[in-house]
């Protein structure tokens, strides 16, 4: 036996060791990208989502789950400004991007959702080439510059390079529903945001698909952060570091709205909610 | 309302609770045999095991296939996860029992000392007690009760400290030393068997709390039993 393996003392975790242990979230200590404080919307003057607060963090993945009615995709909407576009809505409380309120007077929308990019559930690539389709959002903005390496390097993240490199000119409607997805991600990430809003970005999608797109969740979150709503919690479970549950409640009136009722780290979620209606809810015990 | 997933723990649980019920009787047998020195009962306990075994295996089975198709989270999953231990603890338990019933069979025909088959008797009716608490405050979810374990634990565990003063008292008669020695992993196997209802009382409080912890930490120096306990003095 050779001596330096008898001089090799025996060496076990020191308790600092096992404290220190990465337990695969580490949520409060990530940089904050959205504040949001008191958020309403209402549409027409009634509220379909009252009263949400929360902190999204950087380069995290962020679910919202909830039942349908909870006002997810509602709230969603609002990190970039797209619920503008619907008349009746009305936006009250703060959203503070970076410690600028998104809502501000002098805060141009188009700006906002360059660098907040929007990924929806059906796939909608426009019905023109793949690369015109990733190309699209930078020409509209006037990114013209090197518009080739970027859109390479778009679906090079979207992990769609090597499935369309050659046909770059065809059509992306003959592409399959889980390629366009990929290709409506690539043309969110050609004009660079910092942040990318996925409302069921795989329910329309078959398992394999949705594997593709959770596994690119994983890598994308690397270089942007990431909100999605989604239905499906165990998609939630697979993919989230933070998981934000909303529920229906029932106003004065008996006008039904969403709250949010726990916004924790996601294995908290699911493995010891504080509230009783989370806990009903991800256990299918809801309804 | 996942209404077949709910079903499906129920039964799940039912079957836990029939196994523990099965252990139970085995503890009993093994109590009796001892107490009694009876061979046949021994025999009797030792066959009886594979019936614990098979339950043991519907259970885990019956636990694979729910998590494979299931996926429970939460209040659920802890539920599942305390099933998975403590359908482990009750069959260690129905081993140890075995292993009582085949050092009665070992022990038959030598010599002994009453007074400690009798303290035996008392051993084993608090290991079977212990259990009994162990599954009812599993099955009613009761916290209290289940920490309630700990105590009763030190009773096993002071019988067990006292057995073995005996065994060293036994004196120079070779039967007697060769029964002594079974007697001392017979008292072992007894207080495991408590230690193992202890184990059931944390995963109840696992399920109950959603933080596991040991209700008692052997590692540390104050829950080492006092020194006139002990069996060797300190140098």
């Amino acid at each position: 036996m050779s001596s330096d393996t008898e001089a090799t003392p025996v060496r076990l975790a020191s308790p600092s060791t096992l404290d220190q242990r990465d337990t695969g979230a580490g949520a409060p200590f990530r940089e904050s990208v959205f504040d949001v404080s008191d958020a309403t919307v209402t549409y027409d003057g009634a509220p379909a989502v009252q009263g949400v607060s929360l902190e999204i963090h950087r380069n995290q993945i962020t679910a919202i789950i909830g039942p349908s009615g909870c006002g997810k995709s509602t709230f969603i909407r609002c990190f970039n400004r797209l619920n503008d576009l619907i008349p009746s809505a009305r936006v009250l409380g703060r959203f503070m991007y970076h410690g600028e309120d998104l809502y501000g007077a002098g805060v141009d929308p188009v700006e906002v959702r360059k660098r907040v990019g929007m990924v929806f559930q059906k796939p909608n690539p426009f019905p023109k080439s793949i690369y015109d389709n990733v190309a699209f959002g930078a020409r509209v903005l006037g990114m013209k510059e090197n518009l080739d390496a970027r859109v390479e390097r778009a679906l090079e993240q979207a992990a769609l390079w090597d499935e369309v490199k050659d046909r770059l000119k065809k059509g992306a409607l003959s592409l399959s529903g889980g390629q366009q997805q990929r290709l409506c991600i690539a043309r969110a990430l050609a004009t660079e945001p910092e942040v990318i809003l996925m409302d069921e970005p795989a329910s329309a999608l078959d398992p394999i698909a949705t594997t593709r797109i959770e596994d690119l969740m994983h890598e994308l979150k690397r270089e942007y952060t990431i909100l999605i709503v989604t239905h499906n919690m165990q998609q939630a479970a697979r993919v989230a570091d933070m998981t934000a549950f909303f529920s229906v409640e029932r106003g004065a009136e008996g006008q039904r709205h969403g709250i949010l009722v726990e916004y924790d780290r996601t294995d908290k979620i699911f493995t010891q909610p504080t509230d009783k209606r989370t806990e009903d809810y991800v256990t299918g015990r809801f309804g | 309302m996942r209404r077949s997933f709910q079903e499906e723990l129920q039964q799940l649980e039912a079957t836990l609770l029939e196994e523990g019920e099965l252990v139970l009787r085995a503890i009993r047998g093994a109590t009796k045999a001892l107490a009694e020195s009876d061979a046949d009962l021994a025999d009797e306990v030792i066959a009886f095991d594979d019936d614990v075994d098979r339950q043991f295996v519907a259970i885990e089975s019956g636990i694979e296939s729910l998590l494979a198709r299931q996926t429970p989270v939460a209040i659920d999953l802890r539920l599942v996860l305390a099933m998975l231990h403590i359908n482990l603890h009750l069959e260690r338990m129905a081993d140890y029992c075995v292993t009582v019933a085949k050092l009665v069979k070992l022990a038959s025909g030598l010599s002994y000392e009453p007074k400690l088959l009798d303290a035996f008797e008392e051993m084993g009716e608090r290991a079977e007690e212990m259990l009994r608490v162990a599954l009812n405050s599993f099955s009613a979810r009761n916290l209290a009760r289940a920490e309630s374990l700990v105590e009763l634990d030190e009773l096993i565990d002071g019988a067990n400290r006292r057995a073995s003063e005996q065994v060293l008292a036994l004196g120079g008669d070779l039967q007697l030393r060769e029964w002594g020695l079974r007697m001392l992993m017979v008292s072992r196997c007894l207080e495991r068997i408590g230690d193992h209802a202890v184990d059931i009382g944390e995963q109840t409080a696992y399920l109950v709390t959603a933080e596991f912890r040991e209700f008692t930490d052997a590692s540390r120096a104050e829950n080492v039993a006092p020194e006139s306990e002990q069996l060797e003095s300190p140098p």
